[in-house]
């Protein structure tokens, strides 16, 4: 039994995957050509690789049809109505950010919040003897949102894209719709009510809580999990190094606290040789100080990984599954 | 997962409203999507079984009979004229944990003019059919949507408020919060300077002013609001000004909504509030005791049922009386029978077919395997 990692396949979310991938060493070769849509990952031999657009990949997860997944936090909420009973998010990647928000045409000057809207709605209503609809392609987003604000009379247009030109071409009144920069709504004249920000996403790495976690596949995740951490962990220090006599605990001590540092492998050495992680924005301070207490040199790199003995991602992953 | 079949006790149901007079509707199984998000919204819509067809019309498994028995009388030729229907079938909705197909019985009345009749002869079978079923004891709670909005029209409440209170009402949990910043003055609307200026103005003109801002920046309709439309919600906003209800009225809401007895206690209650807050509410009220004097004289025991203001339905578009017969033991916690008038319903399906005509309406849903459950049967 195969472990299923599911990335995108196109998209905007696709470069910024594929620079993820490669920097946690899960880089996919794709198997016959670029039109195949199975890969490997070198070195995972029970690991398949499904090249798949971003929001199918939330609907496999969802159906347990693929184990671990690369998808937006919108799209998870999207695929299924009960996301926490199916999927569990093991950390967010910290690209592909966009928001998901309520807007309505920019003429609608008396309608500045989800109050004005709801009040809005139920004039429609009865002036219309119809609803006012809303065109997204986010079903459980939006009715669990308008839920949230007590907002009844409206109905959904189901839109699969170019939502934001609903509301211009008559298919509906407003729209719940992505946005990064809100240029596009802008320049259809919309605009985003003060509270109607329904959810900020961005890329997560996800995993099915409903797909069959063989022992096999748990013994990938966790392989895979280890290198994403590894790499995690790697980014947030940069390795730092240096030797003089002068070096000893009670020096170590004092750069902990005042850089936040770490020594990966324990003090210095019997001849000084000491080696430091450092967080990148106290880097020029802890060379200052390394050398105003007798350092000649220090050296600073960046690192791939930084293996540990712990594994919280794949902890995240076994609590979920139980 | 079985198809569900009809018990020796349904097919006497059945029976039991064909000798009633009423028609048995077939509506087909499959029916337009577009119509069930339009008239009952998202709360329903979001249970839907859907499928599309050859054109990409979108097509839903029927999730109620509502929806299709009245449309079919609407665009039959008898749609002015009064007529009683029956059913009892297969309807389908995504239902958690549950199976997704399950039988549905009901009644509706359409067009009848002599509404309280209605509404007690609907209520009499309702609790003819309920006995069918179940010997041990059942309980009757009733209310009325239109007391509330009554009470709304006679406290000379601003639109915009009466607009929110009665959608309110109707989603439990919400009203309560409503009650509390009714009372509270609450904090500047926005563009509050230009409203200020607005307030007391002559309509018409503020009107004209806003709409004719609004065209200079090009914009007309938009949105399937016009100029005159967003020109009126300001105006409205100006009225609300920042001022909240007066205490005296706040209470007066807050007393009608605490009414919780036999309907005859009820009533009597509601008449004497009225009274003293000089509240003119006597057409609701007239018409709320001639249907409790209709349901003595159909033998309901109104001893034995329960009246109360706050009970409103969650489908939205009851806009009268509403009831629901409940299993006096507790056995079954849902409704086993549920209705009211839903006028409202009519009026947006009539708007929709283009048709002139207010068709007023009642019945009720019969959940017959809470009902087999109750009894005992299942």
């Amino acid at each position: 039994m195969t472990l299923v990692f599911a990335i995108p396949s196109k998209g905007r979310i696709l470069e910024s995957a594929q620079g993820f991938l490669e920097r946690s060493g899960l880089k996919p070769v794709q198997g016959r050509g670029a039109r195949d849509y199975r890969g490997t990952i070198p070195g995972l031999a029970h690991v398949e690789v499904a090249f798949l657009s971003a929001s199918d990949i939330a609907k496999e997860l969802a159906a347990g049809s693929v184990h671990l997944g690369l998808t937006g936090l919108d799209l998870m909420h999207e695929a299924t109505p009960e996301p926490e009973d199916r999927l569990v998010s093991l950390t967010p990647l910290g690209f592909s950010r966009a928001d998901v928000v309520v807007a309505v045409p920019q003429a609608w000057i008396d309608v500045s919040t989800m109050a004005d809207l709801d009040d809005v709605a139920s004039q429609y209503r009865a002036r219309h003897r119809s609803r006012m609809r809303v065109a997204t392609k986010y079903l459980n987003l939006t009715r669990s949102f308008f839920d949230r604000h007590g907002i009844a009379d409206y109905r959904i247009v189901e839109s699969a894209g170019a939502t934001e030109g609903s509301p211009a071409a008559g298919a509906a009144e407003m729209i719940v719709d992505i946005t990064t920069t809100g240029a596009t709504l802008s320049a259809n004249a919309l605009k985003v009510l003060d509270d109607g920000v329904i959810m900020k996403s961005e890329a997560h790495l996800v995993a099915s809580r409903t797909a069959a976690w063989s022992e096999r596949a748990r013994d990938s995740a966790r392989d895979m999990l280890d290198r994403i951490a590894s790499q995690a962990r790697a980014r947030k220090v940069k390795e730092v190094r240096t030797r003089f006599t002068a070096a000893d605990a009670g020096l170590v001590e004092e750069a902990k606290s005042r850089f936040g540092v770490e020594a990966p492998f324990g003090g210095p050495t019997s001849s000084g040789m000491l080696t430091l992680h450092c967080p990148p924005t106290q880097l020029f301070g802890l060379s200052r100080y390394l050398r105003d207490r007798g350092a000649d040199s220090v050296s600073v790199t960046e690192l791939d990984y930084v293996f540990s003995r712990d594994n919280p991602l794949y902890e995240t992953l076994a609590a979920a599954l139980g | 997962m079985t198809t569900p079949t009809l018990s020796p006790l349904d097919r006497s149901l059945a029976a039991l409203l064909d000798e009633a007079g009423f028609t048995r509707a077939e509506p087909p199984l499959l029916m337009a999507a577009d119509l069930v998000r339009d008239l009952a919204g998202e709360a329903l819509a979001r249970r839907l079984y859907l499928t599309t067809d050859a054109d990409g019309a979108e097509l839903c498994l029927r999730p109620d009979y509502t929806i299709p028995v009245v449309k079919a009388h609407l665009e039959g030729p008898r749609a002015r004229e009064a007529a009683a229907y029956s059913y009892l079938g297969p309807v389908f909705r995504h239902r958690q944990g549950m199976a997704g197909e399950f039988l549905q019985g009901g009644i509706e009345w359409l067009g009848r003019a002599d509404r309280e009749a209605a509404e007690a002869d609907v209520i009499a079978i309702a609790m003819k059919v309920a006995r069918l079923y179940v010997q041990g004891p059942l309980k009757l709670a009733l209310g009325d949507v239109g007391i509330f909005l009554g009470l709304t029209q006679a406290l000379d409440l601003s639109p915009a408020w009466r607009r929110r209170l009665a959608k309110d009402f109707r989603r439990s949990g919400m009203l309560a919060d409503d009650l509390k910043r009714l009372a509270e003055p609450s904090g500047g609307p926005i563009h509050s300077g230009l409203l200020a200026a607005l307030q007391g103005s002559d309509p018409q003109a503020a009107r004209d002013l806003v709409t004719d801002l609004l065209s200079i920046a090009g914009i007309s309709t938009v949105g399937g609001r016009s100029a005159g439309d967003i020109a009126e919600r300001l105006l409205e906003q100006a009225a609300l000004g920042s001022g909240g209800l007066a205490p005296d009225k706040a209470a007066v809401i807050e007393r009608v909504l605490a009414i919780d007895a036999d309907p005859l206690t009820a009533e009597a209650e509601l008449r004497a509030i009225a009274a003293e807050a000089n509240l003119d509410m006597g057409a609701a009220l007239d018409r709320l005791a001639h249907r409790h004097a209709l349901l003595e004289k159909a033998g309901v025991n109104l001893g034995a049922a329960r009246f109360s203001t706050r009970f409103g339905r969650d489908v939205d578009y009851y806009t009268g009386l509403v009831f629901e017969i409940h299993d006096g033991t507790g056995t079954v916690d849902k409704p086993l029978i549920g209705g009211g008038r839903y006028d409202r319903l009519t009026e947006m399906m009539t708007a929709k077919l283009g048709l002139d005509l207010a068709v007023p309406a009642v019945g009720c849903g019969i959940w017959v395997e809470r009902l087999a459950l109750a009894g005992g049967r299942a």
